[in-house]
């Protein structure tokens, strides 16, 4: 189909905008706990810089300003891993083929940061982001039409909209028993790994310095072997228990 | 008895508020109206980009045709605009500098490099970074389209009277009632975008600057002999 084409319909059907709506509610909510929003979009930085300013320097007088930043260095990854803490967001604007944007929406669980991916084309696997807003056209001319920007306009819009509301703001209570707890329980956390195990440490226990989304612990990494900084495990009861390879 | 009522009052007066927001706790109809919102703005997008294409058909391919002849003398296009608009400006540079498919032709935002932007503007005045530049680049076979969501930005209008007078095709992009953008007599092409939201303005903007690019595409894969006749 061609844009024109498409312009007989409207954008946004029911499932896209019902994505929407959850994806607002959340971000207003880490908003509302103090994250900050980092934007990336290696194949096309007007956007990442677009979705910034529109958060930090709203076009409607009276709304909050809001901490929100493009990384548009040359390696995002390395950029998001640096600026983001853990309860930030990060919205990738990207195909979902888009190597760095797979990576980073990887590790950003370790870094304990709620994604957002907008893209079009074909669609990024069930799970690559907490939240996935897409639109489905297989046309490569869809990001220089404006339908990026209404997107991250729309989103922007309805996640003002939520702050209109306080008492939906706090996320819902965790279900959480002391038995049985896949949320909180040490169940196999992923990390990435800060400090490699040290010369003098290896030979005694391999302690790494890993990052997940709760902070930076010490773990052991008899189990795992060799590991080396920025790469992906998974932690269990102080332990490194797999190493993830990096993706294909 | 005072005491009582006081402390009665909090339980017995709740039921006549039932939905003081700081106490609500389910989502589900604000998600619901937030989603009947995005699909009520999209289609309000989709209804704008239309009427804009329609009401404007013959003036972008008159347009698009002046910029095809220009890039073929090898002329290049300058993109101007501030703050989000500055985003829609070089989006739109991109487009016809490293297009997914056609042929690419040389284009970059005036916004983009920070050096000159904050150069000009510390030493020579805001109002002037655009027009400063146009005075260093352009030359009379190049096109600059100028994005405004109010069609008044004074950076923007200096810019244009300065490429008008240098020979560069000129073209704006203007929201709302046009502006000064619409009384202008330096700009050959203004294209207004009539809402008053500065949302639905740069989603009709983007638009009208794919349809420019596409009649340009066009225009340069003809034959010589035929784009002339």
């Amino acid at each position: 189909m061609t844009i024109t084409e498409a312009l007989g319909d409207s954008y946004v059907g029911a499932d896209l905008s019902a994505d929407l709506a959850a994806a607002a509610l959340d971000l207003a909510r880490r908003f509302h706990d103090g994250a900050t929003l980092w934007v990336i979009s290696p194949q096309w930085e007007p956007h990442a810089h677009h979705v910034a300013v529109e958060f930090v320097h709203p076009v409607i007088m009276g709304k909050r300003a809001l901490p929100s930043v493009a990384l548009v260095e040359p390696d995002p990854v390395a950029q998001a891993r640096v600026a983001s803490q853990p309860g930030d967001l990060l919205i990738a604007v990207a195909s979902a083929d888009e190597p760095a944007v797979i990576d980073a929406m990887r590790r950003a669980q370790a870094w304990g940061v709620l994604t957002l991916w907008i893209g079009s084309g074909p669609r990024p696997p069930v799970g690559a982001a907490n939240h996935v807003l897409w639109i489905d056209s297989d046309d490569p001319m869809v990001p220089a039409t404006g339908r990026f920007v209404l997107m991250y306009h729309l989103l922007w819009e309805l996640t003002h909209v939520c702050f209109e509301h306080p008492g939906l703001l706090k996320a819902p209570a965790q279900e959480c028993t002391d038995e049985v707890c896949v949320t909180c329980g040490d169940e196999g956390r992923l990390g990435e790994v800060v400090l490699e195990p040290s010369a003098e440490s290896s030979g005694a226990t391999g302690q790494a310095l890993v990052r997940t989304a709760t902070g930076e612990e010490w773990v052991d990494t008899t189990l795992v072997g060799d590991v080396r900084t920025n790469d992906l495990v998974l932690v269990h009861a102080g332990a490194a228990i797999t190493r993830l390879e990096v993706s294909p | 008895m005072t005491g009582n009522l006081t402390g009665h009052e909090p339980e017995s007066t709740g039921f006549l508020y039932p939905f003081i927001e700081s106490e609500e706790t389910d989502a589900t109809s604000l998600l619901d109206d937030l989603a009947a919102s995005a699909r009520a703005k999209a289609t309000e997008s989709a209804r704008l980009q239309r009427e804009s294409l329609d009401e404007y058909a013959a003036a972008l391919t008159a347009a698009g045709t002046a910029m095809a002849e220009r890039f073929l003398r090898g002329g290049r296009l300058y993109t101007l605009g501030n703050g989000g608009s500055s985003t829609d400006a070089a989006t739109l540079a991109s487009l016809f500098s490293r297009p997914a498919r056609g042929r690419p032709v040389a284009a970059w935002s005036l916004a983009a490099d920070e050096a000159v932007v904050t150069a000009l503007g510390n030493d020579v005045g805001f109002e002037l970074i655009f027009k400063r530049q146009i005075i260093a680049h352009a030359r009379d076979r190049d096109v600059a389209i100028a994005l405004s969501t109010s069609g008044n930005s004074e950076d923007l209008m200096t810019a244009i009277t300065e490429a008008n007078q240098r020979g560069v095709l000129t073209v704006g992009f203007s929201g709302h009632d046009g502006g000064r953008m619409a009384a202008a007599e330096d700009l050959d092409f203004c294209f207004t975008v009539h809402s008053q939201s500065i949302h639905r303005i740069q989603e009709s903007h983007a638009m009208l600057g794919y349809r420019l690019w596409s009649v340009t595409q066009e225009h340069m894969a003809r034959p010589l002999s035929e784009a002339r006749a």
